[in-house]
């Protein structure tokens, strides 16, 4: 609780720091637009993308025997190899170096596996000063803080605070100037580099088949550190070796143009064996074969690698594009993941790296979004692999009391669940005055404080059946409607839309009374028994009707009810079940364009208003569907108008909307302030929990504009006809 | 003396390699700031050099040798100019940081990047790449290769051990405010100087 509250707290402070808001707001406009540039003459990326993946899966699969190839041919070439277990080992190891070589000042070129472990301060205490060349890294350890971002480490900082940590340690007024600071930089860190005893590098890879190790840098640190001292050690994870010499091609494809944009960096350096260096001997310039150190860093790493899942963290190479167009990284910044590793895949790494402990504070900034996977190089699920460390998680710990009583006893409890709901519509306390939370209502609403949703309807979807189902003698197929908790309870008159649309073609509609909450709610904070429960009782209710299709008119239910069968496939009696019912659910939208164009209608017409469309994440990067939506509606007549970033997040996702309601209502607004810009009448999307949270930000601020699901202007358009 | 460890040349021209790679080349090492100079034969070579060295007023410069070079005679010319001229690895590490400017040879461009390939083994090499303000590099112009992929295709034949990389344009740094800023701790001008007309008698 502690932690969550100075995570809170660390949150709230970086929401009110207007350099680093300004700073990454700007750079997340400009990255997406500089990255597709920088891949227009690189060819197919996904092919290149696909090629880095299967290339690190391939390698990951035989670490041991990469490894050990590296070491032998690295030895061989004379550089001496040290395996470190962890942090202290390295650490000792290194100072051992020192000591033995009487090194005291050491310079460095960026390792973010130095900084994992925190060599500095250690070096520090044994005497030796270690100094920081990449100019980020130095204004980062001048300003006396870690770096917030894995390429641009000091981007939260402005050249005023920087002219500021640079007149004190230059110890004279160095003004705001960017070029005159990069100048002075050059001049003091020079001095270093050729003072110098010992450099340490990082790598970006390591080439099993010479043993050479890669650079990839642009202010050129990284090769006065590794030519100049006559001492170098290189720190390197294991996930950044590689087979062959040819596989560094398919890491520099896409690694500069993916972190920085660029095509290539301003230097790409492969070193093999320790080479000659100059020493100064007696006042006189002697050539001397350099010494050359390896440090291959475990820390984690190797459990990861023979970790079925978290294998996969093994394909990524550190380019920080995910953190790029993540809405929350690049509203708060990277400091907040408390380590140095930020952003949705910082939270896994940190996992393994420093533990599960750390992984449960941050693992909560991930909504979930996906938009990284449709960026990451190596193709990592992030959001998924976050998503198994819940669930490790909570197999290890179990729950937090009061979320297991809520899930174990009512979530999964239909009927109490259902009442409760029914409560929350007559204003009852301790619901306030009917406040919903996106898929999990209510009991969390103690964390709702801030913010008020949508209330429950007086009269929920369930009761409205009778009403609205149209007796269908000779149906066209006989279709189950999956309403789940939002619909059901807080947008009901969607769910008569949806009624009017699918009996509109001929379809007799059911709505099996035994459905309750998809489930996702707790899978997502890691409850597989609880999920399973929740599963078996929905496919109960629905195969009882045995209908040839399920229809849920929200990605995230659909998703659910299709997860049915991975999560039940070792039950022999509900697996088999689990599987017709997966097979049977299909997303609102794409069913009902494709049956539409089946009879002629999903054409163009004209005279409907003016709408614009909001992409749910899950709807567009899970399910993959984003055209047929606008297509129905274009078919409705609308005359749709794109907003700018229709894709982005809208902010709610699960728990993460209401928990961290700071964080979630400035992507809100960005949401609404696109959707202002289109002039547009209605705000259209297809999934319930984005229609929660725009239906809440328009409200407040755009009162003019409505929200509707797709279903909602279908069934408008056929009740005019 | 630990030098250039693998006579790169010849591995051209390959099957993709050439100089009608030249100006897509050309376009991308200028568009990272890189300054191309493509130059018929040795006497042009040498005058373009000698107009770099009038640009900075250079007086002291840092030079290892290659085969363009010596065909140039850009050792001699430069000391005809007045400038100082350091050529032994022990002078170059005396003088490296002092010098106004740094010349070298590279073996290969890359058309998909404007990048350049260098064998840096040699320590002098590397000093004369690094640390004056210029970085002058000799190319021959139809040792262009199309990729990233096609040069693998060659370094993967060749690099056993040592030290190689690519250049590509000069040092640059965006740390402050994302503020593109030329120069950091490397040359802050990089040119290129590529000769069509390849040397004779040498191994090239
Ligand atoms: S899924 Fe979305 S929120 Fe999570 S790390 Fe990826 S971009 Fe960020
Ligand atoms: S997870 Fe993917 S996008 Fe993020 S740093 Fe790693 S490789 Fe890059």
């Amino acid at each position: 609780m502690e932690a969550e509250k100075n995570l809170r707290k660390e949150i709230s402070e970086k929401l009110k720091d207007e350099t680093l808001r300004d700073a990454l707001g700007r750079f997340s406009e400009a990255y997406p637009i500089a990255r597709a540039k920088a891949y227009e003459n690189a060819g197919d990326i996904e092919a290149l993308r696909d090629a880095l993946r299967q290339m690190k899966i391939d390698t990951v699969a035989r670490i041991e025997e990469v490894a050990d190839r590296f070491e032998a041919e690295a030895t061989k070439r004379g550089a001496k190899v040290f395996r470190a277990k962890n942090g202290d080992d390295l650490k000792e190891y290194l100072v051992d170096l020192c000591r033995k070589n009487g090194v005291k000042k050491i310079v460095k070129s960026k390792s973010m596996a130095a900084e994992e472990i925190d060599l500095n301060p250690y070096l520090e205490a044994a005497g030796i000063t270690a100094t920081e060349t990449d100019l980020g890294e130095w204004i980062v350890a001048l300003a006396g803080q870690r770096p917030s971002h894995m390429v641009m480490p000091a981007i939260h900082l402005s050249r005023f605070q920087v002219a500021e940590y640079f007149s004190k340690e230059l110890k004279e007024e160095i003004p705001p100037d960017i070029a005159f600071m990069v100048q002075a930089a050059r001049k003091e860190l020079r001095e270093k580099v050729l003072q110098a005893d010992m450099g340490i590098s990082g790598a970006n890879f390591g080439i099993a088949e010479n043993g050479a190790i890669g650079l990839v840098t642009n202010e050129g640190n990284a090769r006065m550190v590794t030519t100049l001292p006559r001492i170098h050690v290189v720190i390197i994870g294991y996930e950044k070796l590689i087979p062959t010499i040819k596989d560094a091609a398919t890491i520099l494809k896409v690694l500069p143009r993916s972190a920085t944009a660029q095509l290539m960096t301003s230097y790409l350096t492969m070193i093999a064996g320790p080479t000659p260096a100059m020493v100064k001997r007696d006042g006189k310039w002697v050539e001397e074969k350099k010494e050359l150190h390896i440090i291959l860093l475990d820390n984690g790493r190797l459990r990861a690698a023979h970790d079925d899942k978290f294998k996969e963290i093994f394909q990524c190479v550190r380019c920080a594009s995910c953190l790029n167009v993540c809405p929350v990284y690049t509203l708060i910044g990277g400091h907040v993941y408390g380590h140095i590793y930020a952003g949705g895949i910082g939270a896994i790494l940190t996992a393994f790296f420093h533990g599960m402990k750390e992984f449960e504070k941050f693992q909560e900034l991930c909504i979930g979004c996906r938009r990284c996977m449709t960026v990451c190089p190596g193709k990592i699920d992030i959001p998924g692999l976050i998503e198994e460390l819940r669930i490790r998680n909570v197999k290890e710990k179990g729950l937090p009391f009061l979320l297991r009583q809520t899930f174990e006893n009512i979530v999964s409890n239909r009927k109490l669940f259902h009442s409760l709901l029914r409560l929350a519509s007559v204003g009852q306390k301790p619901f306030q005055s009917g406040k919903l939370i996106r898929h999990l209502p209510l009991f969390l609403a103690g964390l709702a404080k801030d913010r008020s949703l949508p209330a429950i309807a007086a009269e929920p979807l369930r009761d409205r059946i009778g009403k609205i189902t149209k007796k269908i003698d000779k149906p066209d197929m006989r279709v189950a409607f999956f309403g789940g908790c939002t619909i059901d309870f807080v947008f009901p008159e969607t769910g008569e839309s949806v009624f009017k649309v699918l009996q509109d073609m001929n379809m007799e509609v059911l709505f099996p009374a035994g459905q309750s909450c998809c489930g996702k709610p707790v899978i997502a904070m890691g409850d597989v028994e609880t999920t399973k429960k929740i599963a078996r009782e929905n496919i109960k209710a629905l195969e009882e009707m045995n209908p040839d299709v399920i229809i849920a008119a929200c990605p995230t239910c659909t998703e659910s009810l299709r997860h049915y069968a991975e999560l039940l496939k070792e039950d022999p009696e509900w697996g088999p079940k689990a599987e017709t019912t997966a097979n049977k659910i299909r997303e609102f939208c794409s069913f009902v364009a494709e049956e539409y164009a089946k009879r002629g209608r999903l054409t163009k017409t004209a005279g409907g208003p003016k709408v614009t469309y909001h992409d749910s994440c899950h709807l567009k990067r899970v399910l993959g569907i984003d055209k047929e939506p606008r297509q129905l509606l274009e078919a409705a007549g609308c005359e749709l108008v794109e907003m700018k970033d229709a894709d982005k997040c809208c902010g709610m996702s699960g728990i993460f909307g209401v928990k961290y309601a700071e964080l979630s209502m400035p992507i809100l607004e960005q949401k609404i302030n696109n959707i202002r810009d289109t002039g547009a009448e209605i705000a259209v999307c297809a999934c319930s929990g984005c229609m929660v949270q725009l239906q809440g930000g328009l409200d407040k601020q755009l009162p003019g504009v409505r929200m509707k699901h797709v279903a909602d202007i279908l069934a408008e358009r056929i009740e005019e006809k | 003396m630990n030098t250039i460890g693998e006579p790169w040349q010849r591995h051209f021209p390959t099957a993709t390699s050439g100089a009608h790679l030249f100006p897509e080349f050309e376009m991308r090492a200028k568009a990272v700031s890189g300054e191309v100079f493509r130059v018929p034969d040795a006497t042009a070579a040498r005058e373009t050099l000698i107009r770099l060295v009038d640009d900075v007023g250079a007086k002291k410069a840092v030079v290892v040798e290659s085969p363009l070079q010596e065909a140039a005679g850009i050792t001699e010319a430069l000391r005809s100019r007045g400038v100082t001229v350091y050529t032994e690895p022990t002078d170059i590490a005396a003088h490296a940081e002092t010098s106004d400017i740094g010349i070298s040879g590279v073996e290969f461009g890359i058309a998909e990047t404007g990048s350049v390939f260098q064998d840096g083994g040699a320590i002098a090499t590397r000093l004369v790449t690094i640390l004056p303000p210029l970085h002058v590099v000799f190319l021959p112009s139809a040792n262009i290769v199309p990729g990233i992929t096609e040069a693998f295709d060659i370094i993967s034949q060749s690099f056993d051990r040592g030290y190689v990389g690519f250049i590509t344009g000069p040092s640059r740094t965006a740390d402050i405010e994302r503020v593109l800023t030329i120069g950091v701790h490397g040359p802050s001008r990089f040119a290129i100087i590529a000769v069509d007309e390849t040397p004779k008698g040498g191994e090239a």
